[in-house]
C-alpha cells in the first residue's frame, strides 16, 4: 500500500516536471498571490475552480436562475475575489451539511445570500426596526 | 422539552438586552480621547463638499455609498449599473467583500483603513472620503447600513456623512464611534492606482494590491505598486507585484528588473529568482536565466522545491 502510494507519487512528481518541461516555452511565474500566501499575508487555496464548478452545476444554475441570479454576473464577482476571500466562500460550502438535497440548499443560500442585492435582508426577518430608506 | 427550550431562549434574550444595555451606556472611549487631546496635527474640523452624492434607492445603500465614494476618487459610477455588479448579502463578513471587489472592476484601489475613529478623520481631513459599514441596530439585532465619511468637526462633536437618501446627514461623532465599531469598524478609502490613503497599513495594502492586480489591467497594477514601493520599498510581496504586473503588462526588461532587486534584497526568496529566471529566459539571456534558477535551487527552499526545478529544466532546453 505504502509503495504504491509512493510509486504514484513519483509518477505524479515525473508527471508534473514532465508538464512544466513542456509547457515552460512560456515562462511560468510564481504569482503574486502565491508570494503573498508564502508570505503568509493570505492563505494559499485552488478553491477558485471549486466555487465555479459548484456553479456550473445545473441544479444550483436552475436554484440561481429561479431566483433571478444572473450566472455570467456571478462568475464575474467570483473572479474579481482574491484567493483569500475565496477561501472564506468556500470554506462556507465546504462546512455545509453534506445531505444532498442539504447542500444544493446551501450552496444555493449563500449564492443567493452573495449575490442578491439586498443588505437588509435581516432587517426585513424583524419587521419592528425601522427602515434604513 | 418544548418548555425547557423556550424559557431558554427567554433567557439568553434576557441576558443579550443586559449585556446590550451594558454596552451601549458605555462611553466612546475614542470620541472622548479625540476631543479632550485632539492629535496636534489633525484639523479641527473638514468637510468634502464636492464629494457627490446618489441617494439611494430601494435598499441599495451598498451600491449608492460604493459610487458616491467611487464618484470623489475620479470614476465614473453609476450606482444602478454597480448595484447589479455589487451584490450584496444579508450577512456580515462577506458583504464588504462584495464592495471590495466592486470597487476593483470599476478599475478603482480599496484599501481597508485602521478601525479607529482618528484614522477615519485623518482620512476625511486628507480629501479621501471614507466608505464605512455601519450597524444602525443592535450587536445581536443587527441593521447594517452603508454611508461615506465626508467630513466631521470635533469642536461640536459630528461627523458628516453621505448616507441613505441624505446629501448631508449629521450624526454625532459618539453615535458614528458606537454605530462603526458595531460593525467592526469596517472602512475603506477608494483611491486611483498610484495613490494610497495615508493612514493604510503595509499589510492593508498588500492585500489591496494583490486583490487589485487580479482585477485590473497590469499597467494600472504597475502604477498601484510602484506607489506603494515608495512608502514599503522592501516589501517582497509588492516587489513580486511589480514585477509580475511588468511582465504582464509586456515590460519584459523593467520586470526582469523589479524581479533583479527583489532577488537582491531577499536572498532566501526562490520565487524572485525563478520569475527573474523565467523573465531573463524571455529576454533570451539564457546564461543569466540558468544562474538564477541555479540559486533559486540550491537555495532548497521545500516549499518551491519544485518548481525552482522545473525553473532551471526550462533554462537548460537546447
Amino acid at each position: 500500500m505504502k509503495s504504491t502510494t509512493r510509486w504514484m507519487a513519483r509518477l505524479a512528481a515525473v508527471c508534473i516536471s514532465f508538464a512544466g518541461f513542456v509547457t515552460s516555452a512560456q515562462a511560468t511565474l510564481v504569482s503574486t498571490e502565491q508570494v503573498a500566501a508564502a508570505q503568509g499575508i493570505t492563505s494559499p487555496s485552488a478553491q477558485r475552480d471549486r466555487i465555479y464548478a459548484a456553479l456550473d452545476r445545473a441544479d444550483v444554475a436552475a436554484a440561481l436562475q429561479e431566483r433571478g441570479v444572473d450566472l455570467a454576473q456571478a462568475r464575474a464577482r467570483v473572479a474579481a475575489l482574491t484567493d483569500d476571500e475565496v477561501e472564506q466562500v468556500a470554506h462556507t460550502i465546504e462546512t455545509a451539511p453534506a445531505g444532498a438535497s442539504d447542500f444544493l440548499g446551501v450552496l444555493v443560500f449563500i449564492f443567493v445570500l452573495l449575490l442578491v442585492t439586498d443588505i437588509l435582508g435581516l432587517t426585513k426577518v424583524f419587521p419592528f426596526t425601522r427602515s434604513v430608506r | 422539552m418544548a418548555r425547557v427550550a423556550a424559557s431558554l431562549r427567554r433567557l439568553v434574550v434576557v441576558l443579550s438586552v443586559l449585556s446590550a444595555a451594558a454596552w451601549l451606556g458605555g462611553c466612546a472611549v475614542q470620541t472622548e480621547a479625540l476631543r479632550q487631546s485632539p492629535p496636534p496635527d489633525l484639523p479641527v474640523s473638514a468637510e468634502l463638499a464636492a464629494t457627490p452624492f446618489y441617494p439611494q434607492t430601494d435598499y441599495q445603500c451598498g451600491p449608492a455609498a460604493l459610487a458616491t465614494g467611487l464618484g470623489a476618487a475620479g470614476f465614473a459610477a453609476d450606482p444602478v449599473q454597480l448595484a447589479e455588479q455589487v451584490f450584496l448579502p444579508a450577512r456580515s463578513g462577506t458583504l464588504q467583500l462584495e464592495m471590495v471587489a466592486g470597487a476593483r472592476r470599476q478599475g478603482a484601489v480599496a484599501t481597508r483603513i485602521p478601525a479607529t475613529l482618528e484614522a477615519a478623520l485623518r482620512e476625511a481631513a486628507a480629501g479621501r472620503p471614507v466608505v464605512v459599514l455601519l450597524n444602525l441596530a443592535l450587536t445581536w439585532l443587527p441593521r447594517w447600513h452603508y454611508a461615506v465619511l465626508v467630513g466631521y468637526d470635533l469642536a461640536a462633536g459630528e461627523v458628516l456623512l453621505r448616507s441613505g437618501t441624505t446629501r448631508r446627514e449629521v450624526m454625532t461623532l459618539r453615535s458614528f464611534e458606537h454605530t462603526w465599531q458595531r460593525a467592526g469598524a469596517w472602512g475603506i478609502v477608494l483611491t486611483p492606482p498610484g495613490a494610497w490613503p495615508a493612514t493604510a497599513g503595509a499589510e492593508a495594502v498588500v492585500e489591496a494590491a494583490v486583490g487589485y492586480e487580479r482585477s485590473a489591467a497590469p499597467a494600472q497594477a504597475v502604477l498601484a505598486y510602484r506607489a506603494a514601493l515608495e512608502r514599503w520599498g522592501g516589501n517582497l510581496t509588492l516587489q513580486m507585484g511589480l514585477g509580475n504586473s511588468l511582465h504582464a503588462s509586456g515590460d519584459r526588461r523593467a520586470a526582469a528588473e523589479a524581479f533583479r532587486r527583489a532577488a537582491a534584497e531577499h536572498p532566501a526568496s526562490v520565487p524572485a529568482r525563478i520569475n527573474l529566471s523565467a523573465t531573463l529566459l524571455d529576454l533570451g539571456d539564457v546564461a543569466g536565466a540558468r544562474r538564477a534558477a541555479r540559486e533559486a535551487v540550491e537555495l532548497a527552499d521545500p516549499a518551491w522545491a519544485e518548481r525552482a526545478r522545473a525553473a532551471l529544466a526550462a533554462t537548460q532546453r537546447p
